[in-house]
């Protein structure tokens, strides 16, 4: 490989960069609302600034350059979060939240971002995982792990039978077949019985390893831990696999095709794609990240209830989306980040919550359609680290 | 069959609230090419004015000057007239600016919109706590009201009581209202000109059609279609609450989708459809209230995925 010519102090400058990146997330998670509602703006501004004068297309193709460095560092950086929150209860669960809702943007994102369908069903998605999850664990009184994986399995089908009407419709009656589901969903879980109705599931098991709680306070070396110490590890861990199981299909030939229909389906078509199988494929995995989502989020409240999966749930679920940037797997999760830190922190003010969204979706759509982070002109020679084409003028 | 009539008429009332929101929908797809989601959350509003106008003519003694029936028109005025404002607000602040981007981007700003006025409702609208607390026996049984709990609706319909009268009424304004908009869709130039660009915006252009005068009068009008439609349910339901915009909204904008969009009788068709559907399934099948709507979304569906083009609407074939 090319690494051992590239300068170390471009490596430097990865590192550093990573170490103020996460240095900037605990802050603000850490601070008074006052102060990192202020960092959070700063940060917004500071986002608007940078991708103006183009520093952020600087700092992907260095990140990408030097993409192990960075990775390796990344993943120190975040695992030093839970290290330095361990002790903060309430911090510790905006962190987790943070990455779960990360985590449900990131399945949204491949309707929304790649393949420009609308889906204004995430939360019925999550809904479905979360419920998996109650069922098992409470109904059933199977483990955990089992849980996780009805969820995943429910949510595949769920995904496959919403996936199915999507091939004959598109734009708005898409958009009004996700919004049925959406609200039908509600209503169903409310009337059904077997599901507590409105009073919903209480008393689901949180995951364990070999007995071991991961949502239990610890007491190690005379210090007593947060219990969502080694919850918020094991979400991180998990943001971070799903993370890069989304940027690998953000750059394989498969996100190419779906940013194909996205542009013009037809034409996609007459090239080759798959559109069927691609709309489907963009549903399935989409829902499973709903669904991997809810189900940590039904194991960290050990409660889930038909409102905590509502329609205004789904359309934070799509402001954090354009937040951040469509089909931008960074600009996603930055999005989700952002958006649980302003609402969690404005917990005194919760009346105004659903406001506050409605006028920051408005100003993003009028100020910056595209998000802080929008999507990168894919760069395959510097991500295989080989020229494959000669560069054009053109470019 | 007593039972049947029964159902026949809730149905019919229904209809006639869908039918109405349906038509707001169709005529801003017509002129626009969009669709405004925050429909349902405007005939809401409209409503809660209404709701607001009685309490405040209440307290000003206006019923006992003027006969009833000239301040429930006055009411209604004031309903259309807040209505007719927030439509052209929609159309300026979320729509207009988005004219030559994405489909997406007026659909996700006409929620923002629908959010933000529903929030507003539910944050501002300081009731009447007497009201609420007749309906569910005492004074002193809600004490505590906020503007987020179900209003009730003031009985502007029947001041003596009778279902019945109340009933035609219903019936008989969404009739009166169809009537007028056909005249003024087949009668008058302006309501030519805006089928005109309901077909072809750029030729009717070149006719020499003042496209943009049309569209803000489109959605003056709509806005008091929308009104009217959050009166009638408010008078139907007894009771509002500030987020009922999305499923009502959801409701009208698949009434308008099953009829045909575009076309005004394909709403009338749809919203009578759907909610001969919703009655009918709550009143037949044993636990069936739960189900009506989800019922009733299924249709929609099946509809979309297999009639997309409505019951009466045109099949469009998609040109490359």
């Amino acid at each position: 490989m090319t690494n051992n010519d590239m300068p170390t102090a471009e490596k430097c400058l990865t590192v550093a960069i990573n170490v103020l990146i996460f240095g900037l997330v605990f802050l603000m998670l850490r601070l008074s609302y006052q102060i990192s509602l202020a960092l959070v703006a700063a940060v917004i501004a500071g986002l608007l600034r940078m991708e103006r004068k183009g520093m952020i297309d600087a700092l992907f193709s260095l990140f990408i350059r030097n993409r192990n460095v960075a990775a390796c560092a990344a993943f120190i950086c975040m695992l030093a979060i839970p290290l330095l929150l361990s002790t903060f209860r309430y911090q510790s669960h905006i962190a987790v939240m943070a990455s779960i809702y990360a985590m449900v943007c990131l399945g949204v994102n491949f309707q929304m971002g790649s393949t420009n369908m609308v889906n204004f069903a995430p939360a019925a998605f999550m809904g479905i995982g979360a419920y998996s999850m109650a069922v098992v664990t409470m109904k059933l009184g199977m483990s955990a792990w089992l849980g996780m994986i009805a969820a995943m399995l429910m949510c595949a089908v769920a995904g496959l039978v919403i996936g199915l009407p999507t091939l004959r419709t598109k734009g708005y009656y898409l958009s009004l077949v996700t919004m049925a589901l959406q609200l039908a969903f509600t209503q169903l879980i409310k009337n059904i019985p077997y599901l507590g109705g409105p009073n919903g599931i209480s008393g689901v098991k949180a995951l364990s390893v070999g007995g071991f709680s991961l949502y239990k306070t610890y007491t190690i070396f005379g210090v007593k831990l947060a219990p969502h110490f080694f919850y918020l590890i094991f979400c991180s861990l998990a943001l971070a696999v799903l993370f890069y199981i989304a940027l690998r299909i953000s750059v394989s030939r498969c996100g190419l095709a779906l940013n194909a229909i996205a542009q013009d389906e037809i034409a996609a078509n007459c090239l080759g794609v798959d559109v069927s199988r691609c709309k489907l494929f963009s549903f399935l995995i989409g829902s499973i990240f709903c669904g991997i989502g809810g189900a940590l989020y039904a194991s960290l409240t050990s409660f889930v209830g038909p409102n905590d999966f509502t329609f205004t749930r789904s359309l934070v679920f799509i402001c954090m989306v354009i937040l951040g940037g469509m089909d931008n797997p960074v600009g996603v999760v930055v999005g989700a980040f952002l958006l649980t830190v302003i609402t969690e922190k404005l917990r005194g003010f919760s009346d105004y919550a659903q406001l506050i969204y409605a006028l920051l979706l408005v100003f993003i759509l009028v100020a910056k359609p595209t998000g802080l982070i929008p999507k990168r002109v894919r760069n395959y020679c510097e991500l295989f680290g080989r020229s494959l084409v000669p560069p054009t003028s053109e470019e | 069959m007593e039972m049947f009539w029964g159902l026949f008429m809730s149905a019919l009332l229904l209809g006639c609230t869908y039918t109405l929101v349906a038509i707001g929908f169709s005529m801003f797809f017509g002129v626009m090419d969009v669709v405004v989601f925050c429909c349902g959350d405007i005939a809401i509003f409209g409503s809660f004015a209404i709701m607001g106008a009685y309490a405040a003519m209440q307290s000003a003694g206006l019923f006992a000057v003027l006969p009833f029936w000239v301040c429930v028109a006055l009411l209604i005025i004031i309903g259309a007239v807040f209505c007719a404002a927030l439509g052209l607000m929609t159309h300026l602040l979320s729509i207009k600016p988005f004219h030559n981007s994405s489909e997406l981007m007026p659909l996700l700003s006409t929620i923002a919109m629908g959010t933000v006025i529903k929030e507003i409702l539910g944050l501002l609208f300081k009731p009447a706590v007497n009201a609420v607390s007749k309906m569910v026996g005492g004074p002193d049984a809600m004490t505590v009201v906020s503007g987020r709990n179900p209003q009730a609706f003031p009985a502007l319909l029947m001041p003596n009581g009778s279902v019945l009268s109340r009933n035609i009424t219903i019936i008989l304004i969404t009739a009166v209202m169809l009537l007028l908009l056909f005249l003024f869709l087949n009668r008058t130039k302006m309501g030519m000109s805006m089928q005109a660009i309901s077909q072809n915006k750029e030729l009717s252009r070149m006719t020499g059609i003042n496209v943009s005068k049309i569209v803000v009068i489109t959605f003056l009008i709509g806005g008091v279609m929308l009104a009217i439609s959050g009166f009638l349910l408010g008078s139907y339901q007894k009771l509002m609450s500030f987020d009922d915009g999305a499923m009502y909204g959801a409701k009208g904008f698949s009434a308008a989708v099953v009829g045909g969009l575009r076309n005004t009788w394909g709403a009338v068709i749809g919203g009578m459809l759907l909610a001969f559907v919703e009655v009918f399934v709550s009143g037949y099948i044993p636990r069936g209230t739960a189900y009506s709507s989800i019922v009733a979304f299924v249709v929609v569906v099946v509809f979309i995925v297999f009639r997309p083009e409505g019951i009466i609407g045109e099949k469009s074939v998609e040109k490359v």
